[in-house]
């Protein structure tokens, strides 16, 4: 039996946690949705995106963990780069008006 | 000197750390010279006259050359000579168009140059064209075309090197090589000799590459790792900080009644350009209630969500930790913006007197 | 005995990190305009995001993997504020004025 397996209480696992805990962060990442398409600007949504983003990771994270898959973690580690990477490169392009970096 | 022309010099100006120092050099160039001695300032719009939403760059640039009129007045004041009697020029150009590579620089400054009849350019060593990299030496290498004389201003930086991109040298190799060698091992677990000859070799690469633009300074064995030691014991006092101030702003937000007071302010730092600026910056955003929006040389301009933050910021304890990460324990001893007169609130709620909030939104942009 | 503080520990982490990832969605909701939407955006979530992988961290064990927990920890401290920033300036930038209390909520 592994640590993941080891109970809680009444038969619930510490991978049952963190399972629910990645849907309830999928729950608040849903939620970003309303910025992401209501806006009223353009940053509203980036900032919308890049939030929805770093709760991505971590529920990669929680997946990687619950589930016994460590490799979730390397994805999880190449979408913060990504996600960052979007962020700054939206945000560059709005204030150079047009020059990308 | 009565042998020599009066010289006619052209500034071009954008704002930098050591503008000051080169407009310094100019006035003192021109104040040193018999005749009738000529210097026109110039700004060199990025943008078009017209388009929308540049109104902002317009006025940025204007306040600026407001600035360079001052400074220059107050440098003939010094040296005791008649302002009246030197020729001081500012002007904002390219408006007609939009400039991009390095030679519509050039003509632009080279045909100014005519129409003025000014036959020497002054450039602040920190001049660059679009405002992430320098570009100094492709506009020097542009204008060398030209029969305008160009002359760099001698600056002091205060801690920027030469150029952003510098000659490579062993210690900032070795530590970006140790860096980039210990991150891929972590990735791939330390697992063996495959990786270890596949870490060397891109190791190697990544240290080869990019080993001239990693580094502000260059590392040494006796400052690095103090600095980084100073750092480690600077991180569990941030983490005290964003855990405490992120419960007040928690309940801030949870409060049915959203009961916030956001404004916009502007604090004077003094922790040095560069990698401690960008540390400050980003420990101000990282503590709840205050967040960087823009940063002109030593100047943050910080949103910030209620009073409390606002009063945390001009205690400056954040400054005087940077400080001391960054310069040591002597530095941490400074006063805080508050006692320095550094600070500035820039919004005042509108239903207060809107005409008043429409007069400080001017200044602000 | 270890085990339960352990396992103590990570619900404790767990149920911070989805207190502050709440807090940070519901100030991106409510709060009236872009700058002050960055401050949850960059910090609550932050924090969130810092307990929920601490918890992974303590499930994870002491292994070579849990570097890589770590390494995102630090990572994500370091991108979040530099992007909320890159955002905010761009709002600034392009003369989006920072609400202040008695204007209008948008």
């Amino acid at each position: 039996m592994t640590f993941v397996e080891t109970a809680i209480l009444a038969g619930v696992t510490v991978a049952d946690l963190l399972l629910v805990a990645a849907a309830l962060f999928v729950s608040l990442a849903v939620m970003m949705l309303y910025r992401a398409i209501l806006g009223p600007t353009n940053q509203d949504r980036v900032l919308a995106v890049n939030v929805l983003g770093t709760n991505t990771v971590v529920i990669l994270a929680l997946l990687g963990a619950a589930l016994g898959e460590p490799w979730f973690l390397d994805i999880a580690l190449v979408y913060a780069l990504l996600n960052f990477l979007m962020s700054i490169a939206i945000s560059k392009f709005t204030v150079e008006r047009g020059g990308v970096i | 000197m009565a042998a020599e022309e009066a010289p006619r010099l052209v500034v071009p100006v954008q704002r930098s750390v050591t503008l000051r120092q080169t407009v310094d050099y100019a006035m003192a160039e021109v104040l040193a010279a018999d005749g009738e001695p000529t210097v026109h300032f110039v700004f060199m719009a990025t943008w078009r006259g017209g388009d929308p939403g540049t109104d902002a760059d317009r006025d940025r640039a204007e306040a600026l050359l407001d600035q360079i009129r001052i400074w220059a007045r107050y440098e003939c004041e010094e040296a005791g000579v008649n302002p009246e009697t030197i020729e001081i020029e500012t002007a904002l150009i390219g408006l007609e168009s939009y400039l991009f590579s390095p030679d519509e620089y050039a003509d632009l400054l080279t045909s100014y140059a005519a129409d003025h009849d000014l036959d020497r350019v002054v450039v602040d060593p920190e001049y660059s064209l679009v405002g992430h990299t320098t570009l100094l030496q492709p506009l020097e290498f542009e204008l060398e075309r030209s029969k305008l004389a160009i002359e760099e201003a001698p600056v002091d930086r205060p801690t920027r090197r030469d150029r952003l991109v510098s000659r490579p040298n062993l210690p900032r190799f070795l530590a970006l090589f140790g860096v980039s060698f210990l991150f891929y091992q972590i990735l791939g677990g330390f697992s063996g000799t495959f990786d270890l000859v596949t870490g060397i070799a891109t190791a190697a690469i990544v240290a080869i590459t990019l080993d001239s633009v990693s580094f502000y300074r260059d590392p040494t064995l006796v400052d690095s790792p103090k600095r980084i030691l100073r750092g480690v014991v600077y991180v569990p006092y941030l983490l005290y900080e964003i855990v405490v101030s992120n419960l007040v702003v928690a309940r801030l937000i949870l409060d049915p009644r959203l009961d916030i007071d956001p404004r916009l302010t502007k604090v004077r730092v003094f922790v040095g350009s560069g990698f401690p600026l960008t540390t400050l910056a980003n420990s101000i955003t990282l503590t709840p209630g205050t967040l960087t929006v823009t940063a002109e040389d030593q100047e943050l301009y910080v949103h910030s969500l209620a009073p409390f933050a606002r009063e945390g910021l001009f205690d400056g304890s954040l400054e005087r930790w940077v400080r001391f990460v960054f310069y040591g324990r002597e530095a941490a001893r400074f006063p805080s913006p508050r006692e320095r007169g550094d600070t500035e609130v820039l919004q005042e709620p509108s239903d207060a007197a809107s005409t008043d909030a429409d007069e400080s939104g001017g200044e602000e942009r | 005995m270890i085990e339960a503080i352990r396992i103590g520990l990570i619900v404790v982490a767990v149920v911070l990190g989805l207190f502050f990832t709440f807090v940070s969605a519901t100030g991106v909701i409510r709060l009236p305009d872009v700058f002050s939407r960055a401050h949850t955006a960059s910090q609550a979530d932050t924090l969130g995001a810092g307990f929920a992988l601490a918890a992974v961290a303590l499930t994870l064990g002491w292994e070579p993997t849990t570097v890589k927990t770590v390494l995102l920890l630090v990572f994500i401290f370091v991108t979040n504020p530099t992007a909320a920033h890159a955002i905010a300036r761009a709002a600034y930038e392009e003369g989006i004025e920072p609400w202040t209390t008695g204007d209008e909520r948008r």
